[in-house]
Order: C-alpha cells, then sequence, then structure tokens
C-alpha cells in the first residue's frame, strides 16, 4: 500500500526541482501563452484578400464593372493588371498573384447581345486550400454577375422588376460569426495541455536514469507507484496552472464564450491531464534515454493531437480508416467535449461518452506506468 | 586536424546510430508525418451530414433539395418534422447542418415572389461551417438562375437569354488540386528542422550533462573541429530524410517534381546551416536536456506555424507577416514547392536561395562564436 | 564459518549473473557474519559492483541463491531494501538539492517518524561534518564530503547492513582514512559493512575478504590467512641501479616467478628466497648492475592478489593450448 509519506517526499523534491530550473518553468507557461496568442491573433484557415492578377483584354465598361465584383469584394486583393499572357504566367510563377482573371475580347458585345462570355480563371493548385476556396467565391461571383445582368436585361426593356427567385438565409448556431478563434481555442487547449505534458513529464524519469539518481531511489522500500505518484503531483499542478491560464486567456484577451459548465471543464480538465502526464511518464520510463524520450513523445503526443484530434481539421472529412484510427487519440475526446462546453454549452448528457473515454484513457495510462516501471537496473 | 573530426565524426555516428530504438524513431518519424499528411490532413470538405426539415413538400422544393443531394457535398441523414428534433441533432453532433424550407416555398417562387432558404450550420467547425454555407450559396445561386431564366424566357419570349458569364477554371502545378500535392513537400521542410533542431541541441546538452564534455575540453581539440563533429551526422540525417520523403512522396503519393533535384538539395544544404545553428545556439543556453528540448519547442512551433505550411502568410496580420521574413522555414517552403509543384528553377527562386544562405551564414557565425567562448 | 545461519547478515550460494552471452558473475558462494566488515576487492570488471546490486535487489540473478537480513534476494527484494543501506558506485544524489534536502528526501523515504526526524537529520550532518553546510548545493561539494554525505543518508534509518560500492573512488588518501574510521565506527555498533574497493591498503581494514577475477570468487578469509595461506611464495624487495633494465634479465631466471616494478625498485615473487636472492645477485653482478639491496617483504594483500591472478592466468593459458 502506498504510503503518503514517502509519497510526498518524492513530490516535494520534484518541486524543488522544477523551480531550482526556472528556465524550464518559465517555458512551460510560455509555450501555451505563445500558441495561444499565434493561433488567437495570427493563424486562421480563413481565406480573404486573394492576390489576383487580372489581364482584361475587352477593355470596356462591361468588363470593367465586372471586374469591380472582384476588387469590391473582401475574398479578392487586385493585385496587378497585366499587359499579355507573359506578365500574367511570371505573376503566378513567383507567387506574387494566387488567381489570375482573363477577360476575353469579346466580353463586353458578349454580354450585351446576351451571349455566353467565357472569362478564364487561373489558380494556384499548389495551395490547394486557398485554391479551392478562391475557386469557389470567383464562382459565386460570376454567378451574382450574371443573375444581376439577368435582372437588369428584363427591367430596362420595361418588364416587371424580377426578385432574386431564392433568397438563402444562412443561420449559423454557437458561433454566429464564424470567428474561427472561436472554434480554435477551445480545441487548443487540448494540443496545448498534450504539448505540456509530454513535454515535462517525457524527461524526468529517464533522466534519473541517466544521472544514476534513480539507482539509490530503487534500493529504498520506495514503491514505483508511489514514486510515479510522487513525480506527477507537482506537474499536475503545473498543468492545471497551464488550463486556468489558457481558460483566463480566452475569456479576457480572446472573448471566446464559455456557455457551458466551468466547473466541468476544469473537470475534464484534470481527468484529461493525469492521462497525458502518465503517458509522458510510461515514454520515460520505457526509454530510459532523455533523447530517445524526447523524439517519441512528439511522434506520440504532440503530432496526433495536432492533426488528428479534430482541433483544426475536421476528422469527419478524413478518409474512413483514418477516422477509424482517430478513436485512438485521447485528445479527440477531449477536443469534443471542450468545444461542447465552449460552444454549445452542453453538458454530461450530450457528452457522457466522451467523458467516460477520456477516463478509460486515464486509468489505463496510470495503470500502464505503474505495470511498466520496475525497480531494478536491467 | 583531419583525423580528429574524423574521429569526432566516428564517434558521434556510433553513438547515434548504435541504438535501434533512436535509428526507429529518426526514421520512423519522418515516414508517420508523410502518411498522416499525405492522408489525413484535408480541408476538402465532403459528406456533410445534413437534415431536411421541409415543411412545404412541393415539387420544387424537393427538387431543390434533390440539388444539394445531388452535388455530393452533402449527405442527407435524416428527414426532420419538428424543430426540436433539428436541435437534438445538431447539439448531438449527428449533424453539421439543417435545411429548413417552409410552408409557401412552392407557392412564393410560381407567383414571382422571393422564396426563402434556411441553411442552420453548425459553427463550432468554423472552418466547415464557413464552405457549407458557401456550397449553400452557391447551389440556390445555381438554382436562382435556372428559375430566373424561365421566368426571362417566358417575359422576353423563347431563345432569348441573357448574357451571363461562364468561368472556365484552371488549376495550375496541381490541377486536381490534391491536399497532399501541397503538404507533403511541406513535410520535408519541417521535419528536417525538427531532426536536426533537436538531435544537435539535445546531443550537445547531453554531452554536458553526463560529464563528458569536460573530457573533450581537454583534448587538443579546437571548437571548430567539435562543431563539425557534432552537426556533420545530422546533416546527414537531415539529407537522408529529404531523400527519404521525397521517394515517398514521389512514389507512393505520386506527389510531381518538376524541378531541379540539384537545386533541391542546395536549397537543403543551405537550410541545414540554419536549422544546426540555431541546433547549436540552443545548446549553448541550455545546461540540461529537458531546457534544451523546451528551447526546442520554443522556437520549433511558432517557426512551423508561422512559415505558410500550413496557414497562408498571406492572411496574418501585417506586422506577423514581416515577422515571418525572420523564418527560414519560409523561404524552404517556396523553394520546395516551387521545385515540386512548379517546376521553376534558379531565376526565380534565388531570392529565396539567397535569404537562406544569409540567415545560414550568420546563424552558424553566431553559434560557432558562442561555442568557441563556452569552449575556451 | 558453518555459524547458525541466524547469526549470519548474507548468506550466498553459487550465485551467477550473465547478460546475455557474458558471465559477469559465476558460481559465487561466500558468508558475511554479523558485525563484520568484509571487503569484496577486484580489478575493475571483476564483477564486484554486480554481486552487491544482486545482494541489494537491483539485479535479479540468472541462478543461484541468497539471503540477505535473511531475506532472499531472488523472490524477496523489496524486504531486503527496508532493512540495509546503499551507497552506489557513481554519486546519486541530487546536485540541484541541498544538503539538508537530500537528507529530508531519504528521511521521508525511510519513513523515519517525526521524533527521531531530526535527531538522525543532525546526526548525519554531524558525522559527515556538513553542519555548516546544510544549506549548499550538493553540485558544490568535494568528492569526500559527497560521499560522506552519500554514507549518511545510507545510514539515516539505522539498518543492520550497509552495502557501500566502491565509497572511496576519487577521494584523495585523508579523506578516504576518514571516511573509514566512520565505517569502523558504524561497525562498532554492530553494523554489517559490505564493502566493495578495488584499493588494496582499505582491504587491511577489513574483518574478511573476498577477492574477486573475472566473475569468480578466487580467495575468502581474514587479510592474514589470505596472505598465509595462499601466498606459497616469497617476496623479494630489489633495489638497484637501472631497475627498468634489470627486469628482463630477474624475468629469465629459474627461480622467479614474477617481477614487476615497485617505486623505484622492484618486487620480485619467488618460490625459494634463499635459492633467489643467490641467482638474483649472481646475475645482476654478472651484467654490472650495481646492487644496493635484496631483503626478503612480507607479502602485501596486493602481492598474494597479483599473484593469484597471475597464476590464474598461467592455468588458463595453458588450457587454452592443450585445448
Amino acid at each position: 500500500m502506498m504510503k503518503p509519506i514517502r509519497v510526498w517526499a518524492i513530490a516535494r523534491k520534484e518541486v524543488v526541482h522544477i523551480l531550482r530550473d526556472p528556465r524550464s518553468l518559465m517555458m512551460a507557461i510560455a509555450i501555451p501563452m505563445l500558441l495561444l496568442v499565434l493561433f488567437g491573433y495570427a493563424l486562421t484557415l480563413d481565406v480573404d484578400n486573394v492576390p489576383m492578377v487580372v489581364w482584361d483584354q475587352s477593355q470596356s465598361q462591361t468588363s470593367r464593372e465586372f471586374i469591380s465584383r472582384f476588387d469590391g469584394s473582401r475574398y479578392f486583393s487586385i493585385r496587378q493588371y497585366a499587359r499579355d499572357y507573359h506578365e500574367v504566367e511570371r505573376s503566378i510563377d513567383t507567387g506574387k498573384a494566387l488567381v489570375a482573371l482573363i477577360i476575353p475580347t469579346d466580353f463586353g458585345s458578349d454580354i450585351k447581345s446576351g451571349r455566353a462570355a467565357p472569362v478564364q480563371l487561373i489558380v494556384d493548385g499548389g495551395d490547394s486550400n486557398t485554391a479551392t476556396i478562391a475557386m469557389g467565391y470567383a464562382d459565386f461571383v460570376a454567378l451574382n454577375y450574371s443573375q444581376d445582368v439577368a435582372i437588369r436585361e428584363i427591367a430596362r426593356s420595361g418588364g416587371p422588376k424580377l426578385h432574386p427567385p431564392l433568397d438563402m438565409r444562412p443561420r449559423v448556431w454557437f458561433n454566429a460569426e464564424l470567428v474561427s478563434k472561436n472554434y480554435i481555442i477551445p480545441g487548443l487547449i487540448a494540443v496545448i495541455m498534450m504539448v505540456i505534458a509530454a513535454l515535462l513529464t517525457s524527461l524526468t524519469v529517464a533522466r534519473e536514469w541517466e544521472r544514476g539518481t534513480m539507482e539509490q531511489l530503487i534500493a529504498t522500500p520506495v514503491k514505483g507507484s508511489e514514486l510515479i505518484l510522487g513525480k506527477l503531483l507537482p506537474y499536475f499542478a503545473l498543468g492545471m496552472l497551464d488550463v486556468l491560464l489558457a481558460v483566463l486567456m480566452g475569456e479576457f484577451l480572446f472573448e471566446v464564450p464559455l456557455r457551458g459548465s466551468v466547473g466541468l471543464l476544469f473537470g475534464m480538465a484534470a481527468v484529461f491531464l493525469v492521462g497525458a502526464l502518465s503517458l509522458g511518464m510510461f515514454i520515460s520510463i520505457m526509454t530510459r534515454s532523455q533523447l530517445l524520450a524526447s523524439q517519441l513523445a512528439m511522434v506520440l503526443t504532440f503530432l496526433p493531437s495536432f492533426l488528428l484530434s479534430g482541433f483544426m481539421y475536421s476528422i469527419a472529412n478524413m478518409p474512413p480508416p483514418i477516422q477509424i484510427m482517430t478513436h485512438l487519440i485521447p485528445a479527440r475526446y477531449f477536443v469534443v467535449l471542450l468545444k461542447g462546453i465552449y460552444l454549445k454549452g452542453v453538458g454530461l448528457e450530450v457528452l457522457g461518452l466522451n467523458a467516460v473515454l477520456l477516463a478509460v484513457f486515464a486509468v489505463v495510462m496510470v495503470a500502464l506506468a505503474n505495470f511498466k516501471f520496475r525497480k531494478k537496473l536491467e | 586536424m583531419f583525423e580528429r573530426i574524423q574521429q569526432m565524426l566516428v564517434k558521434e555516428f556510433i553513438q547515434t546510430f548504435r541504438d535501434p530504438k533512436m535509428m526507429g524513431i529518426i526514421f520512423m518519424m519522418p515516414i508517420v508525418q508523410v502518411l498522416i499528411f499525405g492522408y489525413a490532413v484535408t480541408t476538402d470538405v465532403r459528406h456533410v451530414k445534413t437534415a431536411i426539415h421541409d415543411l412545404d413538400n412541393s415539387v420544387v422544393s424537393r427538387e431543390l433539395i434533390s440539388r444539394f443531394e445531388k452535388s455530393g457535398y452533402f449527405d442527407i441523414v435524416e428527414y426532420v418534422e419538428r424543430d426540436e428534433r433539428a436541435t437534438e441533432l445538431i447539439d448531438r453532433d449527428q449533424v453539421k447542418a439543417v435545411l429548413r424550407i417552409n410552408n409557401g416555398f412552392g407557392e412564393a417562387l410560381r407567383a414571382g415572389r422571393t422564396a426563402k432558404l434556411q441553411v442552420i450550420v453548425d459553427g463550432t467547425d468554423s472552418n466547415t461551417a464557413g464552405i457549407v454555407l458557401d456550397y449553400s450559396s452557391k447551389i440556390s445561386l445555381r438554382f436562382s438562375q435556372q428559375v430566373l431564366m424561365t421566368r426571362f424566357t417566358r417575359i422576353r419570349g423563347l431563345a432569348q437569354k441573357p448574357g451571363h458569364v461562364t468561368l472556365e477554371t484552371r488549376a495550375w502545378f496541381n490541377e486536381n488540386l490534391e491536399s497532399r500535392n501541397f503538404y507533403v513537400p511541406g513535410v520535408i521542410a519541417i521535419i528536417v528542422m525538427l531532426i536536426t533542431l533537436m538531435l544537435t541541441s539535445m546531443a550537445v546538452v547531453r554531452e554536458k550533462e553526463i560529464g563528458t564534455m569536460e573530457q573533450i575540453m581537454v583534448t587538443p581539440i579546437r571548437p571548430f573541429e567539435f562543431i563539425l563533429g557534432k552537426t556533420v551526422p545530422f546533416a546527414l540525417i537531415g539529407f537522408a530524410d529529404v531523400v527519404l520523403i521525397t521517394l515517398i512522396g514521389v512514389f507512393w503519393f505520386e506527389v510531381p517534381i518538376r524541378g531541379s533535384l540539384p537545386l533541391l538539395f542546395s536549397a537543403t544544404a543551405l537550410y541545414l546551416m540554419t536549422t544546426l545553428g540555431v541546433g547549436l545556439l540552443i545548446s549553448t543556453v541550455s545546461s540540461t536536456q529537458q531546457q534544451a528540448m523546451m528551447s526546442t519547442f520554443f522556437f520549433y512551433f511558432p517557426a512551423v506555424l508561422l512559415s505558410g505550411f500550413m496557414f497562408p502568410i498571406n492572411n496574418m496580420p501585417i506586422v506577423i507577416q514581416w515577422c515571418t521574413y525572420l523564418n527560414p522555414l519560409r523561404y524552404f517552403l517556396v523553394i520546395i514547392r516551387g521545385v515540386f509543384l512548379k517546376g521553376v528553377g534558379l531565376e526565380i527562386l534565388w531570392p529565396q536561395l539567397a535569404a537562406l544562405a544569409i540567415m545560414g551564414v550568420v546563424t552558424l557565425w553566431m553559434a560557432a562564436s558562442r561555442f568557441q567562448k563556452r569552449l575556451t | 564459518m558453518n555459524t547458525n545461519e541466524a547469526e549470519l547478515a548474507v548468506v550466498v550460494r553459487d550465485l551467477e549473473k550473465r547478460f546475455g552471452k557474458f558471465v559477469a558473475v559465476s558460481s559465487v558462494s561466500f558468508e558475511v557474519a554479523r558485525g563484520e566488515i568484509f571487503g569484496f576487492l577486484g580489478s575493475n570488471g571483476a564483477g564486484k559492483s554486480t554481486v552487491i546490486r544482486m545482494l541489494v535487489g537491483l539485479l535479479t540473478p540468472t541462478s543461484g541463491s541468497g539471503r540477505v537480513a535473511g531475506f532472499d534476494v531472488g523472490t524477496e527484494a523489496e524486504n531486503i531494501k527496508k532493512h540495509i543501506g546503499y551507497m552506489s558506485q557513481k554519486f546519486s544524489l541530487y546536485d540541484d538539492l541541498t544538503v539538508e534536502e537530500n537528507i529530508n528526501l531519504y528521511s521521508g523515504i525511510y519513513r523515519i517518524d517525526r521524533a527521531k526526524k531530526k535527531q538522525r537529520k543532525e546526526w548525519v550532518l554531524e558525522m559527515a561534518g556538513l553542519r555548516d553546510h546544510r544549506h549548499s548545493r550538493t553540485s558544490i561539494l568535494s568528492a569526500g564530503w559527497k560521499q560522506r554525505l552519500a554514507l549518511g543518508c545510507a545510514v539515516l534509518h539505522e539498518p543492520e547492513i550497509i552495502f557501500l560500492d566502491e565509497p572511496t573512488s576519487g577521494v584523495d588518501p585523508i579523506s578516504r582514512r576518514q571516511f573509514w574510521d566512520l565505517i569502523n565506527d558504524l561497525a562498532g555498533k554492530g553494523v554489517t559493512v559490505f564493502v566493495t574497493t578495488h584499493y588494496m591498503d582499505e582491504a587491511e581494514y577489513c574483518d574478511r575478504l573476498g577477492l574477486m577475477d573475472r566473475g569468480e570468487l578466487i580467495a575468502v578469509g581474514t587479510p592474514g590467512s589470505v596472505k598465509a595461506d595462499l601466498m606459497k611464495d616469497d617476496i623479494l624487495d630489489v633495489h638497484c641501479q637501472r631497475p627498468q633494465d634489470a627486469i628482463a634479465d630477474i624475468e629469465q631466471l629459474a627461480s622467479v616467478k614474477d617481477v614487476a616494478l615497485f617505486g623505484r625498485g622492484l618486487h620480485v615473487v619467488v618460490e625459494n628466497a634463499e635459492v633467489a636472492i643467490a641467482e638474483i645477485r649472481k646475475s645482476l653482478e654478472s651484467k654490472s648492475f650495481v646492487i644496493e639491496r635484496i631483503e626478503v617483504i612480507p607479502p602485501t594483500l596486493e602481492d598474494v592478489f597479483v599473484s593469484l591472478i597471475e597464476a590464474r592466468d598461467k592455468a588458463m593459458d595453458v588450457r587454452k593450448v592443450a585445448g
């Protein structure tokens, strides 16, 4: 049975280690803040102001009106008016423009005489995300323009004023302005915690093996479980501090609405943290080498939680085999919980299954770490 | 002197390569990342789970709904009768969108009035939500356009159509707009940086921590020989990774490679100068491997996130865009994508190469002089 | 030593440890009585540390058996750890903790109750001479003090047996002496001390010794008995000019078993002192080496050890040649 005195002795020693390495301590706090600031201010998958180059071979009032639809929208930003195809090419090759609009000579007369006017749109397919979105925008602008032309035609020839037949009304739930911050920041908390947990605990046991201090420890009656728990406690406190910081920054700096229960949020965070810390510890126990542990931590914690947890890239859009794999990633469940609590304001009645799975993850990791720790030198 | 360098290199190689686990990770990591970025990471939105709430149930409303279904973007999961059910489905994440058509839709259209379509989306994933709205707008616009055409011909007589624009779109470099063609070449850049950064910084500090550094310092070895010994093996690993990922990208994922390979490798060499330099710098300010690891990540995260690898630099706040000019990853990515997808050469990419060269020289020089001070 | 097993602190029978194909410890058997100072000698790589680590429960024996403090080393390792103290070869307390913090840590680990905690801590600080340095980081201490601190932490909980693995390596001679004073002190209080060392002079301080060579225990006994029983040969101390040149000649002589430089002279191992002295004198004089003196000296443990090992080497060569 675990003896509290021993756990406390180990925990106290870990606290001293942490406090006496102020640089690591600072970074354990700075890295989450850095990530929050980056994602809150600088990073977005939204596409606006796509740089565009235009080659207007028509130079008519019609064509200029058409072009102004692009210029005036928030989607495109016209960087250059090209004089020939070569300039268009160069623009895209050098990356000065991502999109090129080529208007044929007969554009004006085509539109006036009721014919179809073919306009060429060239996109730089390199950045496929931006390209797809830009194509969609351009399609939209062109369609809208065509519709307006038709309505004007009728009105001019004395016909009744036609209204656009279909009016699509969007309603966005939970995140009305489609502010990508609101969608990114809650999920980011999961990523941050995974990363921090990995950084903090993945080296702690390996370091003691490398330095030789572990040999002394395992020659004493201290149990593996006492060692693990003693080491976990201070890092748990540090991790929860990071969560608190992230939530506070989300609230006051980024004004991400928190609609659900704060208690549930911190409770789930605590469960997740235990699992993540134990995973880090497990890596440390298995490798006994700091260099190796750090590499493994990257692959097992940071990468999957960043890319496959649904934080940034929707799991629903991934190929089915990968979607199945993501069920093994604990961060996935935590991201669902976070988004649910923050944006939807729902509780356990909806999120119960995710909460249970998260708890299972934590229990399994703690068990694994304890199981694998051997008080032997080999 | 070369003998000493050789000795150091041999020792470093042995140390690094002796551990099979280390080798496993060094080569597994890139493979895993490439696979993930090649397969999993995509911003394409398809099969959006949708519920239909059609209160009108007329021929035209069903026609509109079938347009949505045929588009391939929407997967109709359920036809709901009541508002509460729609709410529940969204809350439980079982649908991402609800199409709501009110009673009177068909009638309004027949009468020449404007009919309303409500598209409700789950905004928790604002990226997907935005794209879903875009799709919906387009489908609606096309539907609208068609209706308008019929009204137009009715009024003006047959065969009279208004002028309209047809957009012919062509995508250069990546005709099918495959996400992987965008990401996979980029993976080269971020992997190489991670591996060289982490290995260099931690390997040097490891010697400090274990105490073998002292032993080396009392030998006649000169600082730059030590530095070479510490960086060359990792540079080689970096190159090996470039080759490995390129092979996987080209042969497994069929990413095109249209530009010049020598250009790619020279750019890699310049890029490595910077990453190794930064790794060394980190090692001079860290006394434990723990510190080295944290400092590496402190540098690495912003470097990757602000490089244009995933997030377009264009859409960042201006101040941050300026900051990215200091990021070697930014230039290397342009070169990589230029070589793989665009097939452009030196005449277009020389500014990036120059930038990399300058950064490489400066970083290495700074690292070496700091190192010098510490060793002597 | 067929003493009652209950009186024995350590009993080892045919203990063996393999790492893959490599046999680190082979068929080692010995006993240590309560309150003894038992020294384990041998050169580096002889297997001393491996034996200690098995006894302390850090390694599991491949075969054979052992009992420490009445518990089995294979199956009851965790019980053993409650009753012993251990000092590892490499200093393994925490650099970034102060002296006092290190002591507090082990105090907590051994669950020394509150009443005794302070008293034991002060005792350790006093014993190690670190009273004035209680708040200093361990990293700044010199090797000698570090060792004393480590010893202190190992005996905080007043264990009945302590295992010290090369506790004085890297420590200056005066500190070594003081350290052994501490060990004797503890032994005087009834603590059994099991210590490994490669300093032969320290071996003389032990009650009994074990000599290890390449994984095998080649001699066991008190320093006196080892020297007497196992050393059939005599040692000559030869001082002449240019001793390094004289070696070659002396080696060839029939009565000489071995010769080595020792200080400014030579130690020569011979079967029969009288015969050898005559032969050496004749040989040296014939080659015009001026002889300062030749005398018989009592063998040191080092001499014993070296000759034992060489005998084994020769036997092994013979076996190699034969088969």
